[in-house]
């Protein structure tokens, strides 16, 4: 890197500010540069129609993105995402198959399908209180406690059924749990309805890290959780609900994905979570926190998705697939580095 | 799904966990120990299943292991056979090449293996290994694909994870009989890795890229489930399905109709077949039978569909 930033230094005031702003906007030319390349390179691949299932596959890692970049402003880490997802979706598919039985009054109760994504997304949420308490109250490292959770969850959502796949979510009429299949396959005036959820989370999630209190602590804590502590920031309840807003994210992409499949497999969602940091950071997100944005995230899981669609209908083999996607993630973080030297450089000018 | 139940569950397996760890002898000291993949596919664990009640209905203890296809998780569960002193092995490896010193040193210390469902690359080393017929199952599924088809039109082929041999015979099963036929066209080709969620994301974008599609054949029925919900997602109906396994998921699909075919590895008899191997070898010191044994696949379409139970066809 050497060369590069003695470039830098003896580089025009003028092209190094130009330089600077094309550093900045990297992620949204990459997203530009990628969707052009495949609408010259892939068949068929500019169409309202395959905008819509792009929208569709983004939203599932975008709505995880959102809750991981909640957690990587404050400074931390949430790798157990991917196996709540999993959890999450077992939980609203044993709810929809099997009901919760009562013993002792010797009936089982359907819940309805609103119920059982309530309780679908308490759970997502209760884990992320857990990995909150985990990390505050015991001291635990973010990637530590959060590894635990991935552990344990996964393993939650194998003992529900026993490994086995809850199939056919289509519901029962004379149970009155039917509609399941709508979250991930319904639509509203030709927009998908997960789409529909990405949108709404993605304006409120902006918003709250823009412009409110809350959204500030985040950042503070993040930036020097010491300072903020010291001006009076309450830094473990600002941590627990960061914890707890992934976790709710995840829940709803488990209630997506069962949803979509019209099944919930135990093993849905693994490796997830390594996606959602992916968006985050090539969104710009740091990882030692206090700097990031939720649009960039968005922007972030959106080169992803346009990345694995387009290579998918070029009929790129998987094993490239990989290579690119690592490729894009390492070149996203050199740039990421450039643009902070940059930055510095031209301060100091 | 009973909450209560669950975390009570949560709480006992920790518990059974240490339980299990410590070897279960039976009075006479005969113990079986079955070893295969994650039983989160619904194949792996008929496979156990059936192995575990053969081997109790034969008078043996058991053990049940699962090495998630985790080479180095498989050998440690070598070990703690052998410390265990079991009597016999039964395997589902987790790698052809991967596997073999992990079976010799189980050879060396005394404890015969016998192998279900995948080879590995030695001879002499287990005592049998029973394997399905892969390719001459894949060649089944692609002939009913092909009469299906009316011998022409656009498809598309979903592979297995491509560093696992089965998913190249199967590929390379169902190319020998299909590529015989110039009309049928393969547009795309892609591993969605046994996933039925990548099945589902990847028909959707092989759906966009080419809309003229009248068939997917799929190297499993999880990813043939994938793709069917895609296709039902985009309202295509139309288009022919074919899986492989036999799972009672695409059963139920093949009865109401939204899937054609697909071809049964008889999972749970393999594996009692195994285990009454060992039972003869240990009593007689030989199975009476090479080493190498391949069991036929059968086809299930809408004749059998009804008959078929957990990776067992009813006679």
């Amino acid at each position: 890197m050497s060369t590069v930033s003695a470039t830098l230094k003896t580089a025009p005031a003028g092209n190094a500010s130009a330089l600077l702003l094309v550093l900045k906007l990297r992620t949204f030319i990459a997203l530009i540069a990628v969707t052009l390349f495949f609408a010259l390179m892939a068949p068929n691949f500019v169409s309202v129609a395959n905008a819509v299932i792009i929208s569709k596959h983004v939203a599932i890692n975008a709505i995880l993105a959102i809750g991981m970049t909640y957690v990587i402003l404050t400074g931390g880490i949430d790798l157990s995402v991917g196996s709540i997802v999993g959890l999450t979706g077992m939980v609203a598919g044993g709810l929809l198959v099997h009901g919760i039985p009562l013993p002792m009054l010797g009936v089982i109760v359907y819940p309805n399908v609103i119920e059982v994504v309530l309780i679908s997304l308490l759970v997502g949420t209760a884990i992320g209180a857990i990995n909150g308490l985990l990390v505050t109250k015991l001291g635990v490292a973010p990637f530590i406690a959060t590894l635990g959770t991935l552990y344990v969850a996964r393993g939650a959502a194998l003992l529900l059924s026993g490994g086995a796949t809850f199939s056919n979510l289509v519901g029962r009429p004379e149970l009155e749990n039917q509609g399941f299949p709508v979250i991930g396959s319904g639509t509203v005036l030709g927009v998908p309805v997960s789409v529909i959820i990405l949108i709404i989370m993605a304006l409120v999630a902006a918003y709250v890290a823009q412009r409110t209190p809350f959204g500030r602590k985040v950042y503070a804590v993040g930036g020097n959780e010491r300072a903020a502590a010291l001006s009076g920031v309450r830094v473990d309840r600002v941590k627990i609900a960061v914890y707890m807003i992934s976790g709710f994210c995840a829940a709803v992409v488990g209630l997506i994905v069962s949803s979509q499949l019209v099944a919930s497999h135990p093993a849905s969602g693994n490796t997830f979570e390594l996606n959602a940091i992916a968006a985050a950071v090539l969104g710009g997100t740091s990882l030692s926190g206090g700097r990031g944005l939720i649009g960039g995230t968005i922007i972030g899981a959106f080169v992803i998705g346009v990345l694995s669609d387009g290579l998918v209908m070029m009929g790129v083999s998987e094993f490239w697939q990989m290579v690119i996607k690592g490729l894009v993630i390492i070149a996203a973080v050199v740039l990421d580095q450039l643009q902070r030297r940059l930055a510095a450089n031209t301060r100091q000018g | 799904m009973k909450f209560a139940k669950t975390l009570a569950a949560l709480a006992l397996g920790a518990m059974a966990g240490i339980a299990l760890a410590v070897p279960a002898m039976s009075q006479d000291g005969k113990l079986i120990v079955i070893i295969t993949p994650s039983h989160d596919n619904p194949f792996f664990a008929a496979e156990a299943e059936g192995a575990r009640s053969k081997a109790e209905e034969l008078g043996y203890s058991t053990q049940v292991y699962s090495h998630d296809d985790d080479a180095n998780k498989q050998n440690q569960l070598i070990d703690s056979a052998i410390a265990a002193g079991a009597a016999a092995i039964i395997l589902d490896n987790a790698g052809a090449d991967a596997s073999v010193a992990a079976v010799q040193k189980a050879k060396d210390a005394g404890i015969p293996s016998f192998l279900i469902d995948r080879e590995i690359n030695a001879t002499g080393v287990a005592v049998a290994q029973i394997v399905s017929n892969n390719y001459q199952g894949a060649t089944l599924g692609a002939e009913a694909f092909v009469e299906a088809m009316g011998e022409a039109g656009n498809y598309v082929e979903l592979t297995g994870r491509e560093s696992d041999t089965n998913a190249g015979i199967r590929s390379s099963g169902y190319h020998d009989v299909i590529d015989q036929y110039p009309d049928l066209v393969m547009v795309a080709q892609q591993s969605a890795n046994w996933s039925q969620t990548e099945a589902f994301t990847k028909m959707e974008s092989i759906l966009q890229a080419n809309p003229d599609i009248k068939g997917v054949i799929a190297g499993n029925d999880t990813m043939a489930m994938g793709a069917l919900a895609a296709l039902e997602a985009a309202g295509r109906s139309d288009v022919i399905v074919v899986g492989f396994d036999g799972s009672n998921d695409v059963r139920d699909a093949i009865i109401s109709g939204k899937v054609t075919a697909t071809v049964l590895q008889p999972a749970y008899r393999q594996a009692q077949w195994a285990v009454e191997l060992a039972d003869k070898y240990l009593k007689e010191g030989s199975t009476g039978m090479d080493e190498k044994i391949s069991m036929d696949c059968v086809l299930i379409d809408a004749s059998n569909a009804e008959q078929l139970e957990t990776f067992a066809l009813a006679e």
